[in-house]
């Protein structure tokens, strides 16, 4: 529908850009693989561009599309560690369980549309293809929760795949209230809502496209490289190998509250792509409170986030048992799915696993000091006695830092930030690794147990406002959870796109 | 007894002919490949019928998605003597399509996503098929060959009697061979389209060169390189509704592919009919809406071509005209 001018354009859409800002910036999406962040009026983009000439309603949309091309290149240096790979049986070609003490490179390319399309009052359906190619450190071994680049997939491999990371509904029913502009975005039409409403979603999403999101850390192919920032490295989050997941979620928002509640279908077995689609049976729930605030007159927000997944995983405490019962159980002589590994004097996950519960818990909060400058912090607490069914091995972790975008010094789009993340495992977790055994990532053979921390600092130059180039850098200490091994030192470069 | 040293003999001989021979058979055997199945390419979104094109772009710039959903019984059927084998027996799957048009020109993109692919492995002749495996379980994100295309109308007018147009469609290789969504290589598509309306009667065609590099052909049911493509479709246009802001259009499209290699060749032909029928929106300058229903059948049964179909579109598009991005007026009359 071709745009009303009773108002300067310009002006209207910086009104509703600030609106929006205040009332609904704790909600945007931030996401595994997630959509870029929102477009501002000064941006270019496809949508922009056709709303600047009359041939698109971008405040009250019946489709939009947008699109995002990033490229990661990440180079680590060489690092001392005494032993590496000793899960390894040198006559087999078992790959590798330890991140390797070489210098090495690692990249990742996405290339992703997002299609969205009104269906009726309140309805939405959003579709987005999405194309990667990616080649990890050491087989995307040996780091626990501080993974140098959050692009990465279990599945990916150099050769470019072509998948279809979203399709779902989304319908919301207004319940009154104020009046809340939802700006035209990736996974979000231009639309107005109630600031008190129901939001249903169905379908093929990533959980954090709904469940912890963060407006300071927001999308992370524009702030943090490293993928301890884009969540709680402790939330288990079930999905396939890529990080989607298909099921619904309920989000009731009323004012500055809101509740959320979502089940989804968990991998068939840990970190596979297949998908167990029986959600009556095998399924990860959760459940977030948030309030959003103001303090000093600063918009912030807290967080407080459940989980608990009925998944078929391994106790380590079982693994162990099993293998000290009988010895015959061990890593090398696995019968069913496994790791890999060709430790014969270890135990593994694969004899034992069996329907499991795994729950964690966390807080998550957001606060603006200044225009454009935000601090955020995440902690959660899972239990620990399982292994890792989709995410990453972390037990527990705690991430916090600093964001500012470049309007105190004369250059709005750029961005800046700083981050400190820190994750452990428990002490059943350590000894299964300990003697030898393989979770998901990592497995050197032996641990000294320790926290796994990582120091994350980048700056992002705008280019043509709507091309972002990234200077990062990582400091990573104790990595596998291995007090034995590093520190590492890893330099990134992005480049992103918006269009 | 002299019968029972007889009986006992040939069976030995018999044994050790089975022996000698089976290392050489297994040996003869050659796995099948796998190819890209379907030849039934839904048209870009808001092109009107289910495979042609009704080549009625028009007005300023314009778009279009599309949805449709489709179901295909035995698409691969492989014989040799009386041998036979379903290798794909049922093939599930969901077509996105996406354009956007300005004035007599189309950009387009269509994704399919295979929700199922199935049927039955075994032996035919000296080739050994393996059955494709694609289930939303065990393949929850698929989507297979993608194509971009660009069409454009040369001749004619929307709602004229005669309209001639030309299409190129680059298809992107995505998928596994062995699930039969794929080539594995880009393949290419450039047709002459033609269409019309005249009165109540609607029809549209395509004739094309399908360039495909791969050549299984000494694979049993397998294509055979490069293809002429070829179709029409004709139906009758019935206005619906006060004000006629919907149409009901009713007809048969058929539609095939032969091999260049042997060409029209009873082997290497596949041809398909589909009764269609639509009920779209006919307004201007807002969004419209189309559903689609389609039943078919193989006409002649080879790659791609099923015993029989069964699809469902829907899609969403717009009429527009509207003041251009340089600000002058779009005449349809003349666009």
């Amino acid at each position: 529908m071709r745009a009303k001018r009773s108002i300067p354009f310009s002006t209207r859409v910086v009104l509703a850009g600030l609106a929006a800002w205040i009332l609904v910036a704790p909600a945007r999406a931030n996401a595994q693989a997630g959509p870029p962040s929102g477009h501002e009026d000064a941006a270019f983009d496809f949508m922009n561009l056709l709303s600047h000439n009359g041939l698109h309603d971008i405040d009250h949309e019946t489709w939009n599309l947008y699109g995002q091309l990033t490229y990661i290149s990440s180079w680590k240096r060489p690092f001392g560690a005494p032993y590496t790979n000793t899960n390894v049986n040198a006559n087999v070609s078992a790959g590798t369980y330890s991140l390797l003490p070489t210098a090495e490179r690692s990249f990742t390319g996405t290339f992703s549309l997002f299609f969205g399309l009104r269906l009726w009052r309140g309805g939405e359906a959003y579709f987005v293809p999405e194309l990667i190619a990616e080649r990890p450190l050491s087989g995307l071994h040996g780091i626990g929760g501080a993974i140098q680049n959050f692009e990465l997939q279990k599945t990916g491999s150099a050769t470019p795949q072509l998948y279809r990371a979203r399709l779902f509904l989304r319908q919301t029913v207004g319940l009154g209230g104020e009046h809340v502009v939802k700006t035209s975005d990736p996974l979000q039409l231009g639309t107005v809502v109630d600031s008190r409403r129901l939001v249903l979603t169905a379908g093929n999403f990533t959980i954090l496209d709904v469940f912890d999101r963060n407006s300071v850390t927001g999308d992370p192919r524009q702030t943090f490289l490293n993928m301890a920032f884009m969540t709680h490295a402790a939330y288990d989050f079930t999905s396939d190998a890529r990080g989607y997941s298909w099921g619904g979620t309920a989000e009731l928002y009323w004012d500055e509250w809101a509740l959320r509640y979502g089940r989804i279908t968990p991998p068939q077995n840990p970190n596979q792509l297949a998908t167990d689609f029986r959600l009556w049976e095998h399924y990860g729930d959760q459940m977030e409170l948030e309030h959003d605030h103001s303090l000093f007159g600063r918009p912030g927000a807290v967080r407080l986030l459940g989980y608990r997944n009925h998944v078929v995983t391994g106790r380590f405490d079982e693994a162990i048992a099993a293998f000290e019962a009988n010895p015959a159980e061990n890593a090398a002589a696995c019968p069913g799915i496994d790791y890999g590994s060709k430790n014969s004097s270890a135990p593994d996950l694969c004899w034992v696993r069996r329907p499991n519960v795994k729950l964690g818990i966390g807080i998550n909060l957001e606060q603006y000091l200044a225009k454009d400058v935000g601090v955020f912090l995440r902690a959660m607490y899972s239990d620990g006695k399982t292994e890792v069914d989709a995410y990453n091995p972390a037990d527990r972790s705690l991430s916090l830092g600093a964001v500012a975008k470049g309007s105190l010094w004369q250059r709005p789009f750029d961005v800046a930030g700083v981050g400190f993340g820190m994750s452990w495992i428990s002490a059943i977790h350590a000894k299964y690794l300990a003697m030898g055994g393989v979770d998901g990532f990592i497995g050197d053979g032996y641990l000294r147990q320790a926290a796994e921390g990582v120091v994350d600092g980048f700056y992002s130059v705008n280019l043509l406002k709507a091309v972002w180039l990234t200077g990062d850098y990582q400091f990573l200490w104790n990595p596998g959870f291995n007090a034995d091994r590093g520190p590492v030192h890893m330099f990134g470069a992005r480049i992103h796109a918006e269009f | 007894m002299p019968s029972s040293s007889w009986h006992r003999a040939s069976t030995v001989l018999a044994m050790l002919w089975v022996a000698i021979l089976s290392p050489s058979r297994a040996q003869a055997q050659q796995q099948a490949q796998g190819f890209a199945v379907e030849r039934f390419y839904p048209s870009a979104a808001g092109a009107g019928w289910f495979v042609m094109d009704a080549l009625d772009m028009q007005g300023d710039l314009g778009g279009a998605m599309a949805l449709t959903l489709g179901y295909a019984r035995n698409p691969l059927r492989v014989a040799d003597g009386s041998q036979k084998l379903s290798v794909v027996s049922d093939e599930a799957s969901a077509d996105f399509g996406f354009a956007v048009t300005y004035r007599r020109f189309r950009l387009s993109l269509n994704m399919d996503m295979p929700l199922a692919i199935t049927g039955d492995s075994g032996t035919v002749g000296s080739y050994v098929f393996a059955h494709p495996s694609v289930n939303p379980g065990a393949n929850p994100d698929t989507l297979s060959d993608y194509r971009v295309g660009f069409d454009a109308r040369i001749l004619g007018q929307p709602g004229g009697s005669f309209r001639l147009g030309a299409s190129a469609q680059l298809v992107i290789p995505n998928g596994h061979r062995t699930d039969y969504d794929t080539d594995d290589t880009f393949r290419s598509m450039v047709r002459a389209l033609f269409a019309g309306d005249v009165g109540h009667f609607a029809y549209a065609g395509q004739l094309g060169l399908h360039i495909r590099p791969l050549d299984d052909s000494s694979t049993p049911g397998s294509p055979r390189g490069s293809e002429l493509l070829f179709g029409a479709a004709g139906g009758a246009k019935l206005p619906v509704g006060r004000g006629a802001d919907w149409a009901l259009v009713v007809g048969p499209e058929v539609f095939g592919a032969t091999a260049f290699r042997s060409f029209f060749a009873a082997d290497d032909t596949a041809l398909e009919g589909l009764l269609s029928g639509r009920l779209e929106g006919t307004r201007v300058n807002r969004a419209q809406l189309r559903f689609k229903l389609g039943v078919g059948a193989g006409i002649d049964q080879h790659f791609g071509a099923p015993e029989w179909r069964i699809v469902l579109g829907i899609e969403m598009f717009n009429r527009n005209q509207r003041p251009t991005l340089l600000g002058s007026q779009v005449d349809v009359t003349n666009p």
